[in-house]
């Protein structure tokens, strides 16, 4: 008799001890102090998490923003290439919410898996934009120098994004998925009107991505942080 | 059929539709027309000709906006000219790419009417951000125009909303004061999660101004406006854009404020002429005067401000008279000042300057200035003689020569250089008179009496003892002087210039008995030696004992030397004495004897030549002693006609 009533009662406070335990691992993620970064084994607030994703993502648009415009001022001044913006960007085949109700609609992980992919996808053509900004004759500065600053930034984002995948999501992980970018060659292309309109496509997705990431940051902030009670 | 409610003009156009209409499709009969005329009549609906009318004929976009991110709105221009086109059939088409993959049907605009005229509202489920999009005008069929976008280009939000403001503070004068604007945003716009982020632009202006002033972008819903004035109304709005993006959209309803009016006690900031800067300056600036006056005319100033502390004078003297040279009331003036006299007139001064010859006589011969008087010129000697008008009245005791030979009077006996050699022989003579006079007499003490003066002289003044030393070193000087007469010439003697002879040559007093060859008041060493031996020193005072006992021996000594005086044709120098010594070589004989007699003490005067130059008789003959003590050796002219006989 006593075997069984043990055994029941600690049937019942293994899932009671897992509650608990749930509980506190929910607690403590939600309050633990921020930590320096680049600490192992840190434990940061998702609320800070999130108010730095969203403070990176805001300035990563602002960056791209001045950064098209900037090369809109310049290169592509009645070069229609506008009307040719079709804007086949790389990254229009990852399935992106395409407006606010989708957006909310959509789960927040799935959400996060997105943010992720696309954020993943811009690594490989910021590394290059900057290498074939330097390149180009006459290399504007304040082009170049936002290009660097993009690519840093993006790469903290993808960290500080991953380490909140970590925490709203512990234990899945997803393959590493991302689009792959091909527009090096045309980057590289002889013709100088081609190549330029390849800048401007780039710019122009970039411009694009960023502010998608930001706005989807922003929403989830909400919803996650502040439970939709922002 | 017939549209309903149109004007007599479109009532034409619709019969003119009505009439192409049938005459172009006069087969197809009668079902054709309702389809026809339907169209016509939205047609006519959207035709509104009115000042919007496109003058260029085509029907273009004008703008394409997206208030909140959400929907989004196309508007275009009709460009058909009133009446005679055909106004129907303007159409918008649009195509969306999604999935990398244009759809190959264009789509027709969903709503026509929500937006108003000639544009095509996209609502919420239409719409889809950061995909692009293209649109095209369609009239009668024909792509008039053509557009791609993507909605995130065109977000133009709309006004903020719920402008008010309140007073943040006062300045301390009363005339400014800052104010908080605050306004919500656009209640369309999802600004609270995020979705949008909007940034706004404050403008304000008084309202009387044309012009408004521009306040940087901000993200907040309120900003303050700093330093508007309590007097003036203002008036402020507020437009928003999307951030990271161009256009603006519509201001906001003006917000006007009114500030409370100033209080009655806050200063005017009118324009006032500015006292206290003008005292000050003008402080400022007379103080600078004031120095500038003061340091440039210092001395005047000085006189002023800082009287010289008056030198005191002495009473009863004035310097002026002295300088003046009226012996006879100088005289007076100092026969008053009985006690003061001696002092007085007997000034260290030319005492003083009486120069020892202890130096050796070889630095005396090169530029004495025996030497500069004899190789100056006449009138230089002249000026020498008549020079020299010293402030204090020195009169020495024994120049009345001086004075009857037009001298000034306080010249000769002045502390000067050329006139205190003659000083130095004088106390020689002095002592040779006194010496003279004590041999001579038995009683020996009217002679230092009458003689005291000089002994008086010898002994009260300090350089006394250098006078006397000074004659015994003269002694001893010249005792090598005396081996070599030729050299008598070059000896700087301080000789007293009594005359000068037409023929140019300055004749001096003291200094004939040296000229000559003799010095009869320089003792041989013997003499000295016993005068030395019997003197003290460190005494100024020379008794009448000691000089007796020198002058038993310098008579003697003087007889001799006297004797014999060699006129030295080539000396410049003539002395009185010389001439007289001469004179009396050559026939007078008054001196000669009158040498070799001793003088009694008292003896008259004969010859009044230089202040050394005194020639006695032997005869003793009463003296005034009062005059002479009075006078203390100072014997005017006066005096002395009473005295000669």
């Amino acid at each position: 008799m006593d075997d069984k009533g043990w055994s029941v009662k600690a049937g019942s406070l293994l899932p009671l001890l897992l509650l608990v335990s749930d509980l506190l691992l929910c607690q403590g993620v939600a309050s633990l102090p921020i930590c320096p970064t680049g600490a192992v084994n840190c434990q940061v607030s998702l609320r800070d998490l999130f108010d730095r994703a969203v403070i990176l993502s805001h300035y990563i648009h602002n960056l791209s923003s001045e950064m098209f415009n900037e090369f809109d001022r310049r290169y592509a001044q009645g070069r229609g290439f506008i009307t040719k913006a079709i804007n086949s960007c790389h990254t229009s085949s990852l399935s992106t919410p395409e407006d606010k109700e989708q957006a909310q609609q959509i789960h927040h992980e799935d959400l996060l898996n997105l943010i992720l992919r696309v954020l993943r996808s811009w690594n490989d053509p910021l590394y290059h934009l900057v290498t074939e900004v330097r390149g180009m004759e006459e290399a504007p500065d304040s082009i170049l120098s936002r290009a660097i600053e993009i690519e840093e930034q993006n790469r903290r984002l993808l960290e500080g994004m991953e380490k909140i995948v970590g925490q709203v999501h512990p234990g899945v992980r997803e393959n590493e998925v991302y689009s792959v970018w091909s527009g090096l060659p045309s980057l590289q292309m002889a013709d100088e009107d081609s190549r330029l309109f390849a800048f401007y496509n780039l710019l122009h997705c970039l411009r694009r991505d960023s502010h998608k990431i930001d706005n989807y940051l922003k929403l989830l902030k909400c919803r996650i942080v502040y439970d939709s009670n922002c | 059929m017939r549209a309903a409610g149109p004007t007599g003009m479109d009532l034409w156009q619709v019969l003119l539709t009505l009439a192409v209409a049938g005459s172009g499709n006069a087969v197809s009969g009668s079902e054709a027309t309702p389809a026809i005329l339907g169209r016509a009549s939205q047609s006519l609906q959207r035709v509104n000709p009115g000042p919007g009318t496109n003058s260029s004929g085509k029907p273009k976009f004008t703008k394409c906006r997206s208030p909140e991110l959400e929907t989004f709105s196309c508007h275009w221009t009709d460009g058909v000219n009133h009446g005679l086109k055909n106004p129907g059939s303007i159409q918008l088409f649009y195509i969306r790419r999604s999935t990398q993959e244009w759809t190959q049907e264009w789509k027709e605009c969903p709503d026509y009417v929500s937006a108003g005229e000639n544009s095509c509202y996209f609502n919420s489920s239409y719409t889809s951000i950061w995909i692009p999009y293209c649109i095209k005008l369609t009239s009668s069929g024909g792509t008039v125009d053509q557009k791609c976008f993507s909605v995130e280009e065109i977000v133009q939000p709309d006004p903020p909303i719920g402008l008010n403001w309140t007073l943040l503070n006062v300045s301390l004068t009363g005339i400014h004061a800052d104010i908080q604007v605050r306004w919500e945003p656009p209640p369309n716009a999802d600004v609270r999660k995020g979705w949008i982020v909007l940034e706004y632009e404050l403008q304000y202006k008084e309202i009387n101004e044309s012009q408004w002033k521009m306040m940087d972008p901000v993200l907040s819903t309120s900003v303050p406006v700093y330093s508007l004035r309590l007097d003036k109304e203002y008036e402020v709005r507020v437009r928003s854009r999307q951030r990271n993006s161009e256009k603006y959209g519509e201001f906001s309803e003006a917000l006007y404020v009114a500030l409370p009016q100033m209080s009655p006690f806050a200063c005017e900031e009118d324009f006032q002429f500015p006292w206290f800067l003008i005292i000050i300056f003008g402080i400022f600036g007379l103080t600078m005067i004031l120095f500038l006056f003061i340091f440039s005319k210092q001395q005047r100033i000085k006189m002023l401000i800082l009287p010289p502390v008056p030198v005191p004078k002495i009473k009863g003297i004035d310097p002026d008279l002295l300088k003046e040279g009226k012996l006879e009331e100088v005289n007076t003036i100092l026969a008053i000042h009985d006690n003061y006299k001696p002092e007085f007139y007997n000034d260290d001064s030319w005492v003083e300057f009486i120069e020892l010859d202890i130096d050796d006589p070889e630095e005396k011969t090169e530029g004495s200035d025996t030497v500069r008087l004899l190789n100056n010129d006449h009138e230089k000697s002249l000026n020498i003689l008549g020079a020299k008008d010293d402030d204090s009245g020195r009169t020495s005791c024994y120049e009345p020569d001086l004075l009857e030979t037009d001298f000034n009077a306080s010249d000769v006996c002045d502390s000067t250089s050329e006139v205190a050699q003659p000083q130095r022989l004088k106390g020689e003579d002095l002592l040779c008179l006194d010496q003279n006079s004590q041999n001579n007499s038995p009683s020996a003490d009217t002679a230092p009496t009458t003689q005291q003066p000089s002994v008086i002289l010898a002994k009260e003044d300090k350089p006394r003892p250098r006078l006397i030393s000074g004659t015994e070193s003269t002694h001893q000087a010249a005792h090598p002087q005396l081996s070599n007469p030729s050299s008598l010439a070059n000896i700087d003697f301080y000789a007293q210039v009594s005359d000068i002879t037409p023929a140019g040559s300055v004749v001096l007093s003291p200094g004939q008995k040296n000229k000559a060859g003799m010095s009869p008041c320089d003792s041989p060493p013997e003499v000295v030696s016993l005068c030395q031996a019997n003197f003290i020193m460190d005494s100024a005072y020379f008794s009448e004992a000691d000089a007796k006992k020198c002058i038993t021996v310098a008579p003697h000594v003087e007889a001799e030397s006297r004797a014999d005086p060699s006129f030295n044709q080539e000396d410049i120098y003539i002395t009185t004495e010389s001439l007289t010594t001469t004179a009396g070589q050559s026939g007078t004989a008054e001196q000669a004897p009158s040498s070799e007699r001793p003088v009694p003490d008292y003896t008259s005067i004969h010859i009044v030549q230089s202040p050394r130059g005194l020639v006695l008789n032997a005869t003793a003959l009463p003296l005034p002693d009062k005059e002479f003590l009075s006078s203390c050796g100072y014997v005017s002219t006066d005096q002395l006609n009473k005295i000669m006989p």
